[in-house]
């Protein structure tokens, strides 16, 4: 690392690398390239850190005002940064309870693929759908172990595949595609430009369970479960932290204390590395000369120089916002302006005073179990779609699909009292709402999550008694998200890998000169996994070697 | 006694017809079985209406390779075709008139958006890179990903001029396969009947909306297209596309091959693992060395083999081969040709389509009724008016008019009771549409046929009413079409081969999988006289 030393810009505030993020890929990003010698500074514009992965109080009560489940984060970020046993994780033995929302019946999801299977065996044309269950559990295992390595790299460089089925695949990098089952090979490029529905619907005909298990493709991003492509979200939604342990019922992992406790660990990992964090600090530029970084500009009026940032804010932000139109060029501009970024996921956190009763749970600790796993209310595919189309015209879902989770009952830490949080996804509400997100609108939001809760949980709402509801607009404004999306930018197959965001800046290099892209708009995408930031990070330090050499 | 020939085709269509006229070139004892009375399949004429002529079902042709029309040389069969010129799209606030002239276009253009009259120039040079780039593939048998080397080679070609092309088209290229055919458009267009137009391409005989990824796909599989060499262009076959099956049909019989009808294939017959020959409705057998499917794939795999003939894996594989048709065609005989509320003097607008997209959100909505198992309350409409330049369709001062109409889809919700008890509900439904924008259309009328996804199933045999023998979409081309690893014309029954549009490189009236096939089945003759 002498070489940059050398080409330290002096003043007074510099660094090697600006990391501008502090959610959980900012933190990852800076925790490596601080560890490989190089002079960090992250930059956080709200008061904390976290990003969506905040634990935050509500009333007095810890709950995860985003993301609440951190079951993908990958394991080798964990060793390499050494957060051990800083980080505990509870995995419920229920996956998935899923409350049918007008029929009374219920599935579950266990952890136990025959033990959800013997379950399903009980259903109507039971014995069908049990076998079915478990070959796509099984199909779905063997992929995800495959993506799994695939989590851990850069996003392949289409132009120079090994082999032609590689080439295909557009994995060409860590995991050799010829090593997978020459079925599961056929299967993969046949199932990624698939919908979730058309995918799932070669196995099971159960409509419930068909869109219970499809869903898991469409949460978080503006598509339905038939919208081609949605295959490769949920092939990616296989990958777990063990590897492969996804399956059908995908994960439900919840950390000790709050995904806020990932953020409290790769902090202190990062401090530890030497990184230097800065919360508070809004970046108003990226300040560039002649194609090449020079630094960022802040809000209070201080730059920072530095010859290298890495912007894990989303890419329309950091491409469109932070730069001007000499620096990024039309083409590039038109092209980023299409990409699909229009956020749809609202978050509803409620306290109340004690569990409420799920009718299909029944009560007692057998309830107590199944209220452990994530709580999916939805009926069938076509209800989802509905539900999906409104916000096409942007308006909100009249039934919104809800996913709550209840995390003080995973982990009683979070609340010391008899108190719970329901943490509920809701979808459908559009950012762009066509009559704005004002008071009433949210009212309306709320009340029509409270019904769809109600329907499956008589009498939750008498339980709330402190509620906190985040919509896509402000994911926008208090977290920055340009166009409000959870994702920063829409998954699917059509910005998938090296189409993450786009073609042509899928590989973390931007045409900007050490301005490196990272984040949930990167490939490998969304979700608590830290792979963006740590891929790269790893791109900006092997590009560093090269130009040392 | 049982006849014998070197080659049996099942299905007269243009793609069964093609695939005959190679073989019979080849000097094979070729036979074409049809199941109607006339030969065509959905490239069709006909006369529902006394004195009118209908191209029934398809009714432009710009995908028809051109090695098709050379190698069989359809000019000396009879094969006419005029240019079809131009688009035409009323809309509530005015019209979009796009012709062949490029000055006139860019105008019509502005008068929506100057952005997207600037962006114009650029958008067609993009697309025609693309086209270019990856025409060749529809001209060669798709290779496998698992498959000989040797498959490769042919594409060595295509791989290097991807590496050489620049990063902007590799982009529009990759963008385009993945995406929706909206979001491709809306990075160069903002007008909206400019950008439900010219997304239609994205859904034609899909069941897909424009914001749909996948619609990337099907609108290049509309660009492939070339008349005397220029790239999207459309033609009118004078006569109708039933002159298209006719020329080829003229052309097969020339080389020596025989054309039946009204002869329906009841079954494929084997002997151990191989085709030997066929058994008709009457009861008829005929025999072969090769047996040739034009039929689709459904047809092919399991309505024609005998049950259990086929392994597990590859007739599952089958089953789940989507072909869920959305579209339907409305013929209209008129005694006038309609007005145009919105429109420019004379009759020019009219000589090409009349596309009733008059925006996005229009067609998107369209999409959402069928999703939900119903017909588009206001359905897309892709019209045609061929009397315009052919008046022998329609006796002398009157005309024809033929709708293709998205969405109908072909699994209607419970509630309507079926496609035969909505028909010509639906019917009226298409005239309603039409008259918004052209109040007199109604008046004109003296004669319609509407032809519902069950009607093209059941007449023309096609499954599910899907107008190109199995949805477009990116994991049903190339080498997953019909099945990943059988994608080269050939099955997992000896000497049964696939030459339809459920075949590499799918549908349109193309004729490709018919030439492809025939290729395919005598290298492999070559290779066993070797």
């Amino acid at each position: 690392m002498s070489s940059v030393a050398k080409k330290r810009p002096t003043g007074p505030a510099s660094a090697d690398v600006v990391v501008l993020g502090g959610g959980h890929n900012g933190l990852v990003a800076a925790s490596y390239l601080a560890r490989a010698g190089m002079r960090v500074i992250v930059v956080e514009a709200r008061s904390e850190l976290g990003g969506m992965a905040l634990t935050a109080s509500i009333d007095g009560v810890r709950a995860p005002m985003l993301a609440h489940t951190v079951g993908r984060f990958r394991p080798r970020i964990a060793r390499d940064l050494g957060l051990g046993g800083s980080v505990r994780l509870i995995e419920p033995e229920t996956r998935v309870f899923a409350p049918h929302p007008t029929n009374g019946t219920a599935i579950t999801l266990w952890r136990d693929a025959e033990k959800t299977a013997a379950a399903l065996a009980e259903r109507p044309n039971g014995a069908k759908t049990a076998a079915g269950y478990l070959k796509l559990d099984g199909r779905l295992r063997r992929i995800g172990a495959y993506f799994s390595e695939v989590l851990d790299g850069v996003a392949p460089d289409l132009d120079g595949g090994k082999s032609v089925a590689e080439l295909l695949a557009g994995f060409a990098f860590r995991a050799p595609f010829t090593d997978l089952q020459e079925g599961d090979g056929r299967e993969i490029l046949r199932m990624l430009p698939m919908s979730a529905a058309d995918l799932v619907g070669e196995y099971l005909d159960d409509e419930h369970l068909l869109a219970l298990i499809s869903w898991r493709a469409a949460i978080y991003n503006a598509v339905g479960p038939m919208s081609p492509g949605t295959g490769a979200t949920l092939l990616f939604d296989g990958i777990t932290s063990d590897g492969a342990d996804g399956g059908a019922a995908g994960q439900t992992v919840v950390a000790i204390g709050g995904p806020g406790a990932i953020i409290d660990a790769l902090a202190t990992a990062a401090r530890g590395f030497g990184a230097e964090i800065r919360t508070g600090a809004q970046v108003v530029a990226i300040t560039e000369r002649d194609g090449r970084v020079t630094g960022v500009a802040l809000a209070s009026g201080e730059e920072i120089a530095a010859p290298y940032v890495l912007s894990t804010l989303d890419p329309k932000t950091t491409l469109l916002n932070l730069l001007g139109v000499e620096a990024t060029g039309p083409e590039l501009r038109r092209r980023l302006r299409a990409t699909r970024s229009n956020g749809v996921t609202a978050k509803l956190n409620l306290l109340l005073d004690r569990l409420p009763d799920f009718t299909a749970a029944g009560s007692g600790p057998s309830a107590q179990t199944l209220l452990r796993g994530r709580i999916v209310i939805l009926d069938n595919v076509l209800g989802i779609e509905k539900a999906f189309d409104a916000s096409k015209y942007g308006e909100m879902s009249e039934t919104p699909v809800v996913e709550a989770l209840i995390p003080t009952l995973i982990d009683p830490s979070l609340a010391p009292d008899k108190r719970h949080v329901v943490s509920a996804i809701v979808q459908y509400a559009p950012a762009n709402l066509k009559s704005g997100w004002g008071e009433a609108e949210r009212k309306q939001l709320a009340d029509r999550t409270m019904s769809v809760l109600e329907s499956v949980a008589p009498g939750i709402g008498k339980r709330v008694v402190a509620r906190q509801l985040i919509t896509p607009a402000d994911l926008e404004k208090d977290w920055g998200a340009s166009g409000g999306h959870a994702m920063h930018v829409n998954e699917g197959f059509d910005q998938f890998a090296q189409w993450r965001p786009l073609y042509g800046i899928g590989r973390h290099e931007t045409p900007i000169d050490g301005l490196f892209l990272s984040g949930a708009g990167t490939h490998p995408g969304g979700g608590v996994t830290g792979a963006p930031g740590a891929n790269a990070a790893a791109r900006l330090i092997k590009h560093l070697r090269r130009s040392a050499e | 006694m049982a006849e014998r020939y070197d080659v049996i085709v099942i299905g007269g269509g243009h793609n069964g017809l093609t695939t005959a006229a190679y073989l019979a070139k080849a000097g094979l004892k070729t036979i074409v079985l049809e199941r109607r009375s006339i030969l065509g399949g959905a490239t069709l004429t006909e006369s529902p209406v006394p004195g009118y002529k209908f191209s029934v079902a398809s009714y432009l042709v710009s995908l028809l390779r051109p090695q098709v029309i050379r190698e069989l040389d359809l000019a000396k069969h009879g094969l006419q075709m005029a240019p079809s010129v131009g688009t035409y799209t009323p809309h509530w606030d005015g019209y979009l008139d796009r012709r062949t002239d490029h000055a006139d276009t860019i105008r019509e253009i502005r008068k929506w958006s100057h952005r997207d009259a600037d962006n114009y120039d650029d958008f067609k040079q993009t697309v025609n890179d693309i086209t270019r780039f990856i025409r060749p593939a529809i001209d060669m048998a798709a290779p496998d990903p698992y498959g000989d080397p040797k498959e490769w080679l042919e594409y060595a070609g295509l791989a290097k001029d991807f590496g050489h092309l620049p990063l902007r088209t590799k982009g529009a290229l990759l963008d385009l396969i993945a995406g929706s055919a909206y979001d491709f458009l809306s990075r160069w267009f903002e007008g909206e009947p400019l950008v439900a137009t010219m997304s239609a391409s994205g859904i034609i005989g899909t069941f897909l909306g424009i914001k749909s990824p996948g619609t990337g796909m099907v609108f290049l599989h509309h660009y492939f297209g070339e008349i005397d060499g220029s790239f999207r262009e459309w033609a009118l076959p004078q006569g109708g596309t039933g002159s298209v099956a006719a020329a080829i049909a003229s052309a097969a019989q020339s080389f020596g091959a025989t054309t039946r009808t009204d002869a329906p294939v009841k079954q494929v017959l084997l002997k151990g693992d191989r085709a030997v020959g066929v058994v008709l409705e009457s009861g008829e057998e005929l025999y072969a060395d090769t047996i040739v499917s034009a039929a689709d794939a459904k047809h092919t795999f399991l309505d024609m083999l005998p049950t259990g003939s086929l392994p597990t894996d590859f007739e599952t594989a089958i089953r789940n081969f989507k072909f869920r048709g959305s579209s339907a065609k409305v013929n209209f005989a008129l005694d006038g040709l309609p007005t145009f509320t919105a429109a420019p003097p004379g009759n020019g607008h009219l000589m090409g389509t009349v596309s009733i997209s008059p925006s996005p959100d229009y067609m998107e909505k369209a999409y959402d009724d069928a999703k939900h198992g119903h017909p588009s309350k206001r359905p897309f409409l892709d019209m045609l008016i061929p009397t315009l330049t052919d008046p022998t369709m329609a006796p002398a001062g009157k005309h024809v008019a033929t709708a293709f109409v998205q969405y109908a889809p072909h699994k209607l919700a419970p509630e309507h009771g079926g496609w035969d008890n909505i028909k010509e509900q639906f019917g009226d439904l298409v005239v309603d549409t039409i008259s918004e924008f052209a109040p007199d259309f109604r008046d004109k009328i003296v004669g319609r046929q509407v032809m519902t996804p069950l009607d093209l199933e059941r007449t023309i045999g096609l499954t599910e009413g899907n107008i190109f023998q199995g949805e477009i979409l990116v994991q049903q081309m190339a080498f997953n079409r019909p099945v990943s690893g059988w994608a080269r014309y050939k099955t997992p029954i000896r000497d049964y081969w696939l030459a339809s549009s459920s075949a590499h490189p799918g549908g349109g009236i193309m004729a490709a999988p018919g030439r492809l096939a025939a290729l395919e089945i005598l290298k492999s003759k070559a290779q066993v006289g070797e």
